[in-house]
């Protein structure tokens, strides 16, 4: 089902890009073309607004929609003259966040885009460039822009402010987002004669406890969700960074995925599999059989804990990502970001205070608590007032918190062909992990295929 | 279908003739052989349907569970289905929208076909392989188009805006057309030197003739129509007023619910369910009339 859904989803985008690209969607560098932009006047009191927010969120039934949907009534009736339509991506995937960009396209085509949008970090280029939205400093200034980071009461993480920037201006307000957890079954562990209290902090100690837990248990070891295709590069751009590797070049012009570090990194990953301590799984076989309590480890998004905890219950722990022996952690982050694409002043001021709002100390509080998303304004979580509550009964979100202190940007690849290269980059890792392919001459041969498909030829 | 049949055949011989126990082993063996197939077919068919309701009739904490029986029972799935979405609406929803749309395909394919059997016109053949030829373009290629239109016509994220781009149907109008080909061309005449209009010979003469073709194929276009999903996926951001797009939501980057997705995809399965017990004659009708299978 999931495979049909795919390939009509491939074939859909495909077609919108054909389309599009006819239609001449897109264009060159904003940075170099886009005529300045006058910062737009505040709303009247009486001056009705109506907008529509695009949302991944609203896609999604429960804890999901009921809480954004909340969050809307309460902007409403913080904000009466402001009319705020929310709305999910169309099209047909399985999981609507997947969709947010082609959908965005088919309803630029008609003219009528979402004032608001919550994209991906991986779209980042793209968001700017192809699909032009508005740059937030020139919209209400890099002053208030600023002040919003800073908040009325506490600031966002140093590391979350500028994940939306691009060529220095902000464009997008970090919304909701995740480092890589290492999510692990406590009571695997003690039946393996582990202790539950002290979790691998290496890759060694990982393959070491997931082989031990296979030998005692019979169960499955250790499952890394960032070394396929379905994962995308979120959490592997994080494991090679963590062996001192960079998927691309500090300037996005190069791809260095074939460098030294990261085929070390992926060999290391591919000896798991050889070595039995990570079974060879899909995606979804590796998160529904950690949720199953078939699985001791599992590598994973803050965004699958919810699912986790039903299966595991108190059995369910959390540590921070393994590192490469001798070096240090570099956490990136998953998640989306709030933009601006309505093309009406007023709508743009009032899409600006729809962000504000979302990205407020009452807001995170609402959408931490009934939804568990990692607060940006981390020192919430300090606060008896605020989210000390929930994170003294959460203890599981210690380590996310932790890592969002040394946290660096998940990088986006630049270029319209961004999806296939970083695709081909993931294609080539899986078929080296799980494939047992070469991963030297594998990551080489992606390479020099998909280099044509950056700006400038990647090399 | 033949393998259907024969072994049905094999069986009346042993127990009508009872000399067909002295037939060759060799033909008694392919018969087993034939059923055993059948059976493990028919088990690779039906199991994943067992597993869907086996999954949401488990306990929400059992929703994992390899095991093949779910015990203890539980309704709680259901229970979560329904305060997450409003699945009463949603069937009545997707309920209106099949039904108009078989309705509405019927109308035209019927109007079609009717004018390509019945008369001879200039560019008719040129105009009948058009249609044909609608049939080999892929949805995705006209998608954008349609919903560029439906945003010019304010149609979007309401159901007409399912409906209508849907209305008219190739294999509608191509199986009418097969059919009407083949009716008496005589009784058309005598109708027209009795005076009727060719408004009445359609409704009088050909739709009564054409009755179990146009029931056969009404179910089967309903059936399509409920089984749409990317189109309703495209048209309706606003709610989920589809159960196909009511499935969806709950699935997503916080993993899937499976134990709510299990129960509201059965019971969205029920209607079509029942349609095929009650029908089932004019419904495996419908696939061999339109050489479908």
């Amino acid at each position: 089902m999931r495979r049909k859904l795919s390939l009509a989803c491939a074939g859909a985008a495909l077609a919108l890009s054909t389309a599009l690209s006819a239609c001449g969607l897109g264009g060159a560098d904003p940075a170099t073309t886009a005529a300045p932009v006058s910062q737009i006047p505040e709303l009247k009191a009486d001056q009705q607004v109506s907008i529509v927010f695009e949302s991944y969120n609203f896609g999604q039934a429960g804890a999901w929609t009921d809480t954004f949907n909340e969050l809307i009534t309460k902007f409403t009736a913080a904000h009466p003259n402001i009319k705020v339509t929310p709305q999910k991506p169309q099209g047909n995937s399985a999981n609507p966040a997947t969709d947010t960009v082609s959908s965005l396209q088919s309803q630029l085509a008609t003219g009528n885009p979402p004032d608001v949008a919550q994209l991906g970090f991986s779209e980042l280029d793209f968001t700017v460039n192809q699909l032009k939205a508005a740059p937030l400093d020139d919209l209400v200034g890099k002053d208030a822009v600023q002040k919003n980071f800073d908040g009325a009461k506490y600031p966002y993480a140093k590391t979350a402010r500028g994940l939306g920037d691009w060529s220095g201006k902000t464009y997008g307000v970090p919304f909701v987002f995740s480092t890589p957890v290492l999510y692990y079954n406590a009571a695997l562990f003690t039946a393996a004669s582990l202790d539950p209290a002290k979790p691998p902090t290496t890759w060694a100690e990982v393959e070491q406890a997931a082989s031990a837990i296979k030998a005692k248990t019979g169960k499955e070891g250790a499952y890394v969700d960032c070394l396929t295709k379905s994962a995308k590069d979120w959490c592997f751009q994080s494991i090679v960074r963590s062996n001192g590797g960079r998927v691309i070049s500090e300037d996005r012009k190069t791809l260095s995925f074939a460098d030294a570090p990261v085929v070390e990194a992926v060999t290391t990953m591919q000896g798991m599999v050889r070595s039995g301590a990570m079974p060879n799984r899909t995606q979804q076989q590796g998160t529904e059989g950690f949720a199953r309590g078939d699985l001791g480890m599992i590598v994973e998004s803050s965004a699958l804990q919810g699912t986790f905890g039903k299966g595991l219950k108190e059995n369910l722990r959390a540590a921070a990502l393994p590192a490469f022996a001798g070096k240090p952690v570099v956490p990136t982050n998953s998640g989306a970001s709030l933009f601006v694409f309505a093309k009406d002043q007023a709508k743009q001021r009032a899409g600006w205070e729809l962000i504000k709002f979302l990205t407020s100390e009452e807001a995170y509080t609402v959408i931490s608590t009934k939804i568990g998303y990692l607060p940006l304004r981390t020192e919430l979580v300090n606060d008896p007032a605020g989210l000390k509550p929930w994170a003294d009964k959460n203890p599981l979100i210690k380590p996310n918190l932790e890592q969002l202190a040394r946290m660096e940007p998940w990088v986006s690849f630049p270029g319209d062909s961004y999806v296939q290269v970083r695709d081909g980059m993931m294609s080539a890792v899986e078929n080296a992990v799980f494939q047992g392919a070469d991963p030297k001459t594998t990551l080489q041969a992606k390479q020099d295929e998909v280099a044509k498909l950056i700006p400038g030829g990647g090399k | 279908m033949t393998a259907t049949i024969e072994p049905t055949v094999h069986e009346d011989q042993v127990v009508d003739h009872p000399a067909a126990a002295d037939e060759p082993v060799g033909h008694r063996g392919r018969g087993v052989v034939g059923h055993v197939v059948l059976a493990v077919l028919s088990l690779a068919c039906l199991f994943p349907i067992y597993w869907l309701y086996a999954t949401s009739l488990r306990a929400p904490e059992d929703v994992y569970s390899l095991s093949v029986l779910p015990w203890p029972l539980s309704l709680d799935n259901y229970a979560d289905a329904f305060a997450k979405t409003d699945m009463v609406r949603m069937l009545v929803n997707t309920t209106v929208v099949a039904v108009l749309t078989a309705l509405g395909q019927l109308l035209t394919g019927l109007l079609a076909a009717y004018a390509f059997a019945a008369w001879r016109f200039r560019f008719q053949k040129l105009l009948y392989l058009m249609f044909v030829g609608t049939w080999l373009v892929p949805f995705q290629v006209t998608m954008l188009p349609n919903y560029v239109l439906l945003s010019q016509l304010s149609l979007l994220n309401t159901l007409a805006g399912v409906i209508v781009p849907t209305l008219c149907s190739a294999l509608g109008v191509l199986l009418l057309r097969q059919h009407l080909m083949g009716f008496p061309k005589e009784l058309l005449e005598a109708a027209r030197m009795d005076g009727r209009s060719s408004w009445g010979i359609l409704w009088t003469v050909v739709v009564p003739t054409l009755r179990p073709v146009l029931a056969a194929l009404g179910i089967l276009l309903v059936i399509t129509a409920w089984n749409e999903y990317f189109w309703p996926a495209m048209v309706l951001q606003r709610s989920n007023g589809m159960v196909q797009l009511g499935l969806r939501s709950f699935m997503g980057t916080e993993g899937n619910d499976w134990g709510p997705l299990m129960a509201a995809a059965g019971l969205t399965c029920l209607p079509i369910f029942l349609l095929y017990l009650v029908l089932q004659r004019h419904i495996v009708n419908a696939f061999v009339r339109s050489g479908l299978k």
